[in-house]
């Protein structure tokens, strides 16, 4: 486990957890430049009032994540960290980041689906690992089963 | 274990699921074609559209036995008819008759008097009223009108218009929830609805967390099933009426083949928004859906004005039919149920939908929201369903049998004095049920989306079931349609309506609160 990883990425969803990713992404880490916070969000429904009204477009909610990662980020010592936003099914566009910037290990958070869901998806972690380009430390929930 | 092999179980269980839906008609539909073998001079076998039909009748049959339960034997009510009908008129008592004394305020805030553009939300309030609207007003007002009086007699009206009234506070009750209980996404994206607001507001209300999911589990299943039924099958359907009406008397084709060729041009023209993601569609439907309702309203006044004489007999009638309606219409209760059916099929107060696309609106009061979807149930059913079933009576078309049923029957009211109005009339249901269709995949998506995530994969097997859809619609006969619509639509007010009055005391002080501030004027206006 490389404790001075260049390239760190950490998935972000704004959930409970993801303050919780970036500091244990910090332990490998000789300064938070080296990490990457990455945002994955889902596409637009092609017939929300939003979209088909030009009231929401792409660029406009890339621009508004960019924001909540910087605030997140300054929140979590990681002011210098590298912001992205991706558009996408977050377990494939994590781990086409992680491939497109050489990283050494993705930093995620294992429950970020509950219920239904869960069982109808399992969990974006798993789906990271089974695609991820380098090695990937799960941070287990506090209240996990 | 269950969780490793998740994709196979779901598979297997839907696989069987279709299997038995397919079988299990197959069973009775035996004693239903033995019977036709043995009749002499047999009709020819059966088309597929028909086959396809009389299945889906047969599963609809089964459904209604369940959904509609007649609680007590001796009153024909279907339970949800009652649940409806004394939820609206309890919203309306609890809330003061906020459908009344609010109205004025509701029409300031929706002309965009206290619009401000850094709220949290995606659309505007007037954004938002139209996308609802665009949802609720269609083959509901047109068609569903012809149909209610057809079923119910003219008294039907009456109870139409009551609901219509009674309805406005139910919409303000689940469109201020769904406002309260929404998650906005730092993206700005919101995700709202009675799904949401029963299983969050419930489990705080102290519900057992399993049941307060059950509520908003059963709520997505409905919504979806009401996306595919009245959002789509029904709308689907009358547009394939209205188009085989022009189509036809041009070629001289009447019925049969050209309902697939329909089908399949109307699931296209919908892919290309809901697939394909061309805005422009939608955009130029959001402009010429006002217009043709003005046109719509336009010529129905001027029918009414130019047999005013004839209004007066007209209005004892439907008055007369209510109180004491003929045999035929299954009485009182008949009618009563007739005219509720239809109306909330039309305006969908209490069932939640427009909740889904109100939680989108920018505003950090939801009382305001609340109150601008208010004016859905007043513009569609109140305005535009009453004129409709004014026209209809006053040209005397519910009792002429030339004159069809459903959207024919509106039709041939209107052509008695405007004989070219039936061609505005067919691009208007055809428009109308185009945008409902759109506005509806909407609902239909973000139930889905709560149930199986947003992931290309979910997202887009449920586009595709909605166009498998509106060709099944386009194929199916009109009361197999109907019973289906109905069926999923009026049954997503199950939980909402029940969860809504468990959830209203939170809506009733804020309403208060709201008011008192609102009274002193502490509001920043923008206009």
């Amino acid at each position: 486990m490389p404790l001075s990883a260049s390239c760190v990425i950490v998935p972000i969803d704004f959930s409970e957890e993801s303050p919780r990713a970036i500091a244990a992404a910090l332990q490998f880490v000789d300064s938070d430049t080296h990490l990457h916070l990455i945002h994955v969000m889902p596409p637009l429904e092609t017939m929300s009032p939003g979209f088909i009204m030009g009231n929401l477009t792409d660029d406009i909610r890339r621009q508004r994540v960019q924001e909540a990662l910087g605030e997140l980020a300054a929140a979590s010592n990681a002011s210098d960290a590298t912001l992205a936003v991706a558009i996408g099914t977050p377990g494939l566009e994590i781990a086409d980041y992680a491939r497109a910037q050489a990283a050494d290990l993705i930093v995620i958070p294992s429950h970020g689906y509950q219920g239904v869901k869960r069982l109808f998806l399992g969990s974006v972690a798993e789906r990271v690992l089974r695609h991820a380009p380098c090695n990937v430390y799960v941070v287990r929930r506090s209240d996990a089963e | 274990m269950l969780r490793r092999y998740r994709l196979s179980f779901v598979a297997v269980a839907f696989a069987w699921c279709l299997a038995s839906a397919w079988a299990l008609p197959e069973a009775v539909c035996q004693e239903v074609v033995a019977e036709a073998a043995a009749a002499p001079a047999a009709a020819k076998a059966p088309s597929l559209a028909e086959t396809i039909d009389t299945r889906f009748g047969v599963v609809v049959g089964y459904m209604a036995s369940v959904l509609f339960w007649e609680p007590v034997q001796a009153i024909p009510i279907p339970l949800i008819v009652l649940i409806l009908l004394c939820g609206s008129v309890f919203f309306t008592i609890y809330f003061g008759f906020l459908n009344i004394r609010g109205f004025k305020h509701a029409i300031d805030i929706t002309r965009g008097r206290y619009d401000n553009p850094n709220d949290p939300g995606e659309i505007s309030h007037f954004q938002a009223l139209t996308s609802a609207l665009s949802a609720t007003v269609g083959l509901g007002n047109i068609a569903g009108v012809a149909v209610a009086i057809q079923t119910g007699g003219p008294g039907a009206v009456i109870w139409m218009m009551l609901i219509g009234l009674f309805g406005m506070t139910a919409k303000f009750n689940e469109c201020t929830l769904a406002q309260v209980y929404r998650k906005v996404h730092p993206d700005g994206t919101v995700d709202g609805g009675p799904m949401y607001y029963l299983e969050i507001g419930l489990q705080q209300r102290g519900i057992p967390f399993l049941l307060a999911k059950a509520f908003g589990l059963v709520f997505a299943l409905f919504c979806i099933g009401g996306s595919f039924g009245g959002g789509n099958m029904f709308q689907a359907n009358q547009a394939t009426s209205a188009i085989r009406g022009m189509v036809g008397s041009a070629f001289g084709v009447t019925s049969g083949r050209i309902d697939w060729a329909i089908g399949a041009v109307l699931a296209f023209l919908v892919g290309l928004v809901i697939i394909g993601g061309i805005r422009r569609i939608g955009q130029v439907t959001e402009k010429i859906i006002p217009l043709m309702c003005g046109i719509y309203v336009l010529a129905g006044l001027v029918i009414l004005a130019m047999r005013a004489d004839q209004i007066p007999a007209a209005a004892a009638l439907i008055v007369r039919s209510c109180v004491s309606p003929e045999a035929a219409f299954g009485g009182f209760i008949g009618v009563l149920v007739q005219g509720i059916k239809r109306a909330v099929f039309s305006n969908e107060a209490g069932v939640g939908s427009a909740a889904i696309a109100h939680a989108a609106a920018k505003t950090d009061e939801p009382v305001r929201e609340g109150m601008v979807a208010m004016l859905g149930p007043f513009i569609d059913t109140v305005v535009i369903c009453t004129m409709t079933a004014l026209v209809v009576i006053v040209s005397g078309a519910y009792a002429e049998p030339a004159a069809g049923e459903g959207v024919e029957m509106t039709r041939w009211a209107f052509a008695e004095t405007f004989s070219w109005f039936p061609i505005v009339l067919n691009i208007s249901v055809f428009l109308f049920a185009y945008s409902t269709m759109i506005s509806w995949s909407y609902y239909g998506e973000k139930a889905w989306q709560y149930l199986f995530g947003k992931s290309r994969e979910a997202v887009i097997s449920y586009r595709v079931i909605f166009l498998g859809f509106i060709i099944l619609g386009a194929v199916a006969s009109l009361q197999n349609v109907i019973d289906f619509s109905d069926l999923m639509i009026l049954s997503m007010a199950f939980p909402n309506v029940i969860g809504g009055i468990i959830l209203a005391p939170r809506v009733k002080t804020m309403l208060k609160d709201y008011w008192a501030r609102y009274q002193s004027n502490e509001f920043t206006t923008y206009r």
